[in-house]
């Protein structure tokens, strides 16, 4: 697994706890991953969108001016699973070498 | 003391607009429009910090290299070096007079008419296929319109005059460098002036098409237009092709052939404007 699949790994991660608005997604990401910009993370997340795993829509944003709300469609969902079992073969396959 | 300044951090309206910039020439339309309208929503969050923007998002460039379709982009950049390249041509051409390309199955004052005719092809396909509409028409796209309508009209009224059958008889009969002389060179003048300029003016056309709205492709095929009616004039005088003809004839013989490519290129800019 890449870093940009580690990075997608959370993204998605986040999303199937619940729908979150553009900061919300970046924000936690950038504090997990402080060598990334939230510019690359926004085009990870633009990515999914274009690839149909994620979707949007507007909805009214705390007193303030609407905002873009990003939520898993089912194929997002199916991608989560994929890149979680990636990731437990890879810790196991990691963890056999005695690295904890 | 030490007197290098530390670079001022970036306003939310400046890092804004030079995102937008990068982002409106690097993506398709619709595409850069959604980039934008997230960044916005992005930048002007209550709890981000205004002097760390940079740091967080990145510099605005880099964050629209990392939005860009390398496929996509490419094949727009290619589209704009031949487009800017056929400009390059006709203003060197309008500025030396002469072309260093020389085909033989072709006479070289028909040059500037293929380079117009690829450009006003190309760009029309182009920005019809891919640009896009925003908001009402500018108005200095109306006023750069305009200027480049009256430079063009004025040097065909200029080469109007001075090709005049009786005009060039008096100037048969006068001395050379005399004041009728003079007025053949400034159309020598307008031509050269006016055609790199009207190529600029295309150029800038160009550009503001891709960026803002499509409807400044029109400034870029005006301006197309008159540099390649400069440069078919330029060409013809410089290529003494007219000395083989009546004086009565030269008029009427530039003229039946300057007014269809005129007429061409401002019907490519009316469709160029809807």
């Amino acid at each position: 697994m890449l870093k940009k699949d580690l990075l997608e790994l959370c993204l998605l991660q986040l999303l199937s706890r619940g729908d979150k608005y553009g900061y919300e997604v970046l924000t936690p990401l950038r504090a997990a991953f402080p060598d990334t910009q939230e510019s690359a993370i926004y085009a990870l997340l633009r990515g999914l969108g274009k690839e149909k795993l994620t979707e949007w829509y507007m909805a009214p944003g705390g007193g303030g001016p609407d905002r873009k709300y990003y939520r898993l469609t089912p194929a997002g969902k199916d991608r989560l699973e994929e890149l979680c079992s990636d990731w437990r073969n890879m810790r196991d396959a990691i963890a056999s070498f005695g690295v904890e | 003391m030490n007197k290098l300044k530390t670079a001022e951090p970036l306003t939310r309206e400046q890092y804004l607009k030079k995102f937008s910039q990068a982002v409106r020439w690097r993506l398709p339309p619709q595409e850069s429009e959604e980039a934008i309208a997230d960044y916005r929503e992005l930048i002007y969050q209550p709890e981000r910090d205004r002097g760390k923007l940079v740091e967080e998002l990145g510099e605005p460039v880099q964050a629209a290299h990392l939005l860009t379709d390398v496929k996509t982009y490419r094949r727009w950049l290619k589209v704009f070096a031949v487009l800017a390249f056929g400009l390059f041509l006709l203003a060197k051409w309008n500025w030396m007079g002469w072309s260093d390309v020389h085909l033989s199955f072709a006479e070289q004052w028909w040059y500037p008419v293929w380079v117009m005719a690829v450009g006003l092809a190309l760009s029309l396909y182009w920005f019809r296929r891919h640009g896009q509409k925003n908001g009402p028409m500018s108005k200095w796209l109306m006023l750069s319109l305009v200027v480049v309508l009256a430079l063009g009209a004025g040097v065909l009224a200029w080469e109007w005059r001075v090709m005049d059958a009786e005009f060039l008889e008096c100037v048969a009969a006068e001395p050379f460098r005399g004041p009728l002389h003079k007025q053949i060179w400034v159309l020598g003048d307008l031509l050269m002036y006016g055609g790199a300029a009207c190529a600029l003016a295309a150029l800038a056309g160009l550009v503001l098409a891709k960026c803002y709205d499509r409807r400044w492709l029109a400034l870029y095929i005006l301006g197309l237009t008159v540099a390649a009616l400069c440069g078919f004039v330029t060409f013809q005088l410089k290529g003494m092709s007219l000395e083989y003809l009546e004086a009565n004839m030269i008029q009427a013989y530039l003229f039946s052939r300057l007014i269809p490519i005129g007429a061409a290129g401002l019907i490519g800019t009316g469709v160029a404007l809807c």
